[in-house]
Parts: structure tokens; C-alpha cells; sequence
């Protein structure tokens, strides 16, 4: 009897012990900086002192009077826009294409999709800067992209979705190998032609794939951070800056942290409900097979 | 007859198909081509003919942007954060994951951590940014490789414990139970029993974490400020800042220090694919 309720207490106690090793390292590298952060947006912290005041509400205000924070916003949603459709239409495209049986081709294709997935956004941001600066102006004689207020935007575009549609491409895949092949053939038999198979039989199946993908590159495109600002620093003149890089200025470069904080949390807001709302859109669309 | 009709037509319909594979590999290969052969080339044949093959193999670009990138030592602090911070993601994941997975129905304190796990994954970096900053700055964490893997390892740990738990929850219970009754301790019982049984799943977090965080910029870029101590990611985002114009060394120099993770990649892509297709689908 005592040794049995030992054990029981022995294995009550492993069940936090279990957890704890995770839980400290996210609770100092998540959870406190995200209640410090809270506390750093009511203050005029400038990055560097030590010493910062309270400013109350003041911060939060002051967002709302920012005209500076307009284009990054707008920049913001232009990628997102962009690159939320070129990424879903490309991924799905080639997840189709690869799951048409032809042998080993699909196979090698697939790894070869997924291959400029390793590549940092870094290393792309460089070898597409080459390929407009270099390459566009030897074939066709243009200017880079890069430099052109108007085109940057799909010109970054295209390099993100170069390096990121490998991923996307295998969640859509997975999607597609699992609708039961008796739902398309009985479609077959009814003389459902290949797009109407496609239009109500892949697709509706396809949502849950959809609802991943869709909000995982639309946040992420409204996050972009590290390749836009490697490869035109948010140029030129600021027609590429995005909201992260704006909020990383307010750091580094204006010395405005206590600021940058305060756009970081409405930010933060906005891309939490709009998640969750893109979510839940393609969550209605599910069907129970 | 009927079959036979069938199976040509099949074999027609594949002819469009292995063109546009064709036409959609050489999209993805033409950038990673291209960074190739610029590599050997010499300045005046990039600016003479851009899409030509280079005349020589010359490697004077392999051994010029090693000398001048200093890349040996990022390519080193890389490896000094990449691994160790994986191998606690996934030992510290591990048993996170296993712990909420088999007592979460009965546990109140884990059923809540779970949640609070899942819930972070919505938040953009950009919120803890300045306040990881502050933080680091002021425990003299910042361009410390230390204060990266903590860092790295944290930030990491909800996804990875995430994945884990889905895991478990497949893993029949009967094994470890008869162990426990057996008198073998919760502990002995985790690590004997239980982890050998989730290879698949840690080597899916294994594989997707080395990619990760081996090109992680957000988190290195505030956190490693001195050039000696930075990583690949950060180091080549300054080098390439630096030498703009010197196309073909720059190339040589990310080709080599790409080499460890195209290996890498090879060798783990088929737990890449898998941990991908099955585990971002349940999200």
C-alpha cells in the first residue's frame, strides 16, 4: 500500500518534471518578453539607455497620427495580396502536376520544388537582385525591377515565392493523395468533365490544405521582413518598406522603441483577427466526407 | 477494347504533363543554375556574356571569397547554434509533448499549457522583437552564441512540442504501462521505451528545425550585432551589403557554406515531406 502511493506520487510529479525543460526555455524566450513587450509600448524607451519614463497611452495615440506608417501599410497588404495568391495558385499548380503518375519524374520534380526551400531568404534576395540587375538588363535591356517604385513590390514577389512554394506545394499534395479515388471516378462515371471534377469534387476536399496554406502565407507575407530588407533595404524611397521593417527602424535607426512597440501590439492584433478570420472562412467551407 | 482505349489515352495525356514538369523544373533550377556557373566565372565574363557557360573552371572565386568573407567562422558559429539548440528542441519537445499528451485529460495545469503553446504560434515575431532585445541587452545576452541557442531553442519549443503531442496520442500505451507496473520509474520508462518508439516524428523535428533555424535571420539579426559572432545568415546579409558588384566571389562563398545543408537536405528530405504533409495539415 505505502509503496504503491510512493509510485503514484513519483509518477504525479514526473508529469511537470516532463514539461519543465520546455517550459522554462519558452517562458524566457516567449512568454516574458511578451509581457515585458506589453509593458515597453507604454514607455519612451529609445533602445540604447537604460532609463525610460511612462507615457501612458501616449505611443498608442501617436500611431494613429503616423503618416509615415501609411505606405508600409499599404506596402504591407500589396504583398500580401500578391504573394498570397501567386503562392496558393503556383503550390497548388505543381502539387497538381506532381501527382500526375509519371513514374519517377514526379518524385525527382518534387525534391527539385522543394530544394529552394533551403536557401536563407538572404542568399535569395542576392541571386535574384543578380538575376534583374544582371541578367534582365544583358536579355532584354531593362533597368532592375528592384529600382522601380512601381514593379519592387511583384518583383519581391516573385523571389519569395521561388523560395517558399515548396512548402505549400507539399501540404496541397498531401491534400489531393488523400481524397478517396472512388469520389473522382464515380465523378468520371456521371461524365463529370476535368473541371468540373476538379471545380466540386478536388476543391472541396482541398479546404482544410486551403485553410493551412492560405492564412500560413497570407500572415507571413504581411510579416515580411528579412528578404525585402536585404534585398532593397525598403527602397526605393520607401516604396517597398514593409510594416516589419518599419518597426525594426523604429528600433535601430529612430531610436524609438518604446514606439515601435506600440505598432508591434496593434500590429500583432491586426494579424491575430485577420488569421483567425481567414481561418474560419475556409473552416466553413470544409466538407465531412 | 474499352481498357485498351483507355490506357492510350492515358499515355497521350501524360505528354503535356512531363512538358510542364519539365518547363516548371527548369523555372525553380534556372537561379540555382545561374548562381553556379557565375561562380567560376571571372568579373569581365559576367559582364561579357551572362548566360554562358564559364570558359575555365576557375576556382580563384572559391578561394578569394573564402579569404575575404571570414565565412569559415560564420559557417562555424552556425553550426555551434544550429545543432545543439535542435538536439534540446527536440529532447526538451519530446518530453513536453509526451507528458500533455498521455496525462492532459486529467491534468488541468498541462491541458492549459497545451493551449497556451498552440496560442503562440499566431504571434508574429515582430511583438517580443524589442522586448527580446531589452531583455538580452540587459542580461548581457547579446552577441552571445549562448544567448542565440536559448534563444532559438525557446522560441521553437511550442511548434516542435506541438507536433509531438499529435504524435504521441498514436502511440499505444500498453508498453510503458506494463514497464511502470513492472517497477521501472516514470523516468527510465520515458527514455528506454516511450523515445525510441517516436524516432519518425523527432526526426521530422529534427529535419525541419536545422533548416529553420539554420536560416533563421529575424531572431540573429537583433541578437548577434559583432561581426566574429554572427551566423551564416546574418554575415551574408552584410557581405553581400559590402560587395555588391563581385558577383562571382559572393556566389562561390554561399555555394560552399550552402553545401552542408543541400547534404543535409538530401539525406532528410524524405522526413521533410512527410513531417510537412502530415503535420501542418492538422494545424
Amino acid at each position: 500500500m505505502k509503496r504503491n502511493r510512493k509510485m503514484i506520487n513519483g509518477k504525479k510529479t514526473s508529469q511537470y518534471v516532463f514539461l519543465l525543460p520546455g517550459l522554462l526555455m519558452f517562458s524566457f524566450s516567449v512568454l516574458i518578453p511578451l509581457f515585458n513587450g506589453i509593458h515597453i509600448a507604454f514607455t519612451d524607451w529609445n533602445g540604447i539607455t537604460t532609463d525610460y519614463n511612462y507615457v501612458g497611452f501616449k505611443n498608442f495615440i501617436s500611431v494613429f497620427r503616423d503618416q509615415r506608417l501609411i505606405d508600409p501599410m499599404i506596402n504591407s497588404i500589396k504583398f500580401a495580396v500578391l504573394g498570397t495568391i501567386g503562392n496558393n495558385v503556383i503550390a497548388l499548380g505543381t502539387a497538381l502536376l506532381v501527382n500526375q503518375k509519371t513514374g519517377k519524374l514526379s518524385n525527382i520534380v518534387r525534391v527539385i520544388f522543394f530544394m529552394p526551400v533551403c536557401f536563407s531568404s538572404i542568399l535569395t534576395a542576392f541571386i535574384w537582385n543578380f538575376i534583374y540587375k544582371e541578367v534582365f538588363s544583358q536579355l532584354f535591356q531593362i533597368k532592375s525591377l528592384l529600382g522601380n517604385p512601381e514593379w519592387v513590390i511583384p518583383a519581391i514577389v516573385i523571389m519569395g515565392l521561388w523560395n517558399t512554394c515548396g512548402i505549400n506545394m507539399l501540404i496541397y499534395l498531401s491534400g489531393i493523395k488523400n481524397i478517396p479515388v472512388e469520389l473522382v471516378e464515380a465523378a468520371k462515371i456521371d461524365g463529370a468533365t476535368v473541371f468540373q471534377r476538379f471545380r466540386k469534387v478536388t476543391l472541396p476536399l482541398l479546404a482544410p490544405a486551403f485553410s493551412v496554406c492560405v492564412t500560413l502565407s497570407m500572415t507571413s507575407w504581411l510579416r515580411e521582413f528579412a528578404m525585402t530588407l536585404s534585398a532593397t533595404r525598403g527602397g526605393p524611397g520607401g516604396a517597398s518598406k514593409t510594416m516589419s521593417i518599419y518597426i525594426f527602424e523604429n528600433l535601430y535607426t529612430y531610436n524609438k522603441a518604446g514606439y515601435g512597440q506600440a505598432i508591434a501590439l496593434l500590429f500583432a492584433v491586426f494579424l491575430i483577427l485577420i488569421g483567425n478570420l481567414v481561418a474560419s472562412f475556409f473552416r466553413r467551407k470544409e466538407v465531412e466526407l | 477494347m474499352i481498357r485498351y482505349r483507355r490506357y492510350s489515352k492515358r499515355q497521350l495525356r501524360k505528354l503535356p504533363v512531363v512538358i510542364g514538369l519539365l518547363l516548371v523544373t527548369a523555372v525553380f533550377l534556372f537561379p540555382i543554375y545561374l548562381a553556379v556557373i557565375t561562380s567560376f566565372k571571372t568579373p569581365l565574363e559576367i559582364a561579357d556574356s551572362i548566360m554562358a557557360l564559364p570558359k575555365t573552371l576557375n576556382i580563384g572565386n572559391y578561394v578569394e571569397g573564402m579569404k575575404k568573407s571570414n565565412f569559415a567562422r560564420s559557417l562555424l558559429n552556425s553550426v555551434i547554434v544550429t545543432f545543439p539548440s535542435v538536439a534540446m528542441i527536440v529532447l526538451f519537445s519530446a518530453m513536453g509533448g509526451y507528458t500533455i499528451a498521455r496525462n492532459g485529460k486529467n491534468n488541468r495545469f498541462l491541458k492549459f499549457m497545451d493551449k497556451v503553446y498552440l496560442s503562440s504560434l499566431m504571434i508574429p515575431f515582430q511583438i517580443i522583437m524589442i522586448a527580446v532585445y531589452k531583455i538580452f541587452k540587459e542580461l548581457n545576452l547579446l552577441n552571445s552564441l549562448a544567448g542565440m541557442i536559448i534563444m532559438l531553442t525557446g522560441y521553437s519549443i511550442a511548434y516542435a512540442t506541438f507536433l509531438f503531442v499529435g504524435f504521441v496520442k498514436s502511440v499505444p500505451v500498453d508498453m510503458e504501462e506494463a514497464a511502470l507496473i513492472d517497477g521501472c520509474g516514470p523516468y527510465r520508462a520515458f527514455f528506454i521505451i516511450v523515445f525510441p518508439l517516436l524516432k519518425p516524428i523527432a526526426a521530422t523535428v529534427a529535419a525541419l528545425h536545422v533548416m529553420w533555424l539554420w536560416n533563421d535571420f529575424n531572431i540573429a539579426v537583433i541578437l548577434l550585432q559583432k561581426d566574429e559572432i554572427r551566423t551564416l545568415t546574418v554575415k551574408q546579409y552584410y557581405f553581400f551589403g559590402e560587395h555588391v558588384s563581385d558577383y562571382g566571389m559572393a556566389f562561390a562563398a554561399s555555394i560552399i557554406c550552402m553545401i552542408p545543408v543541400l547534404i543535409f537536405f538530401v539525406a532528410m528530405q524524405r522526413y521533410l515531406v512527410e513531417g510537412i504533409s502530415s503535420g501542418a495539415v492538422k494545424t
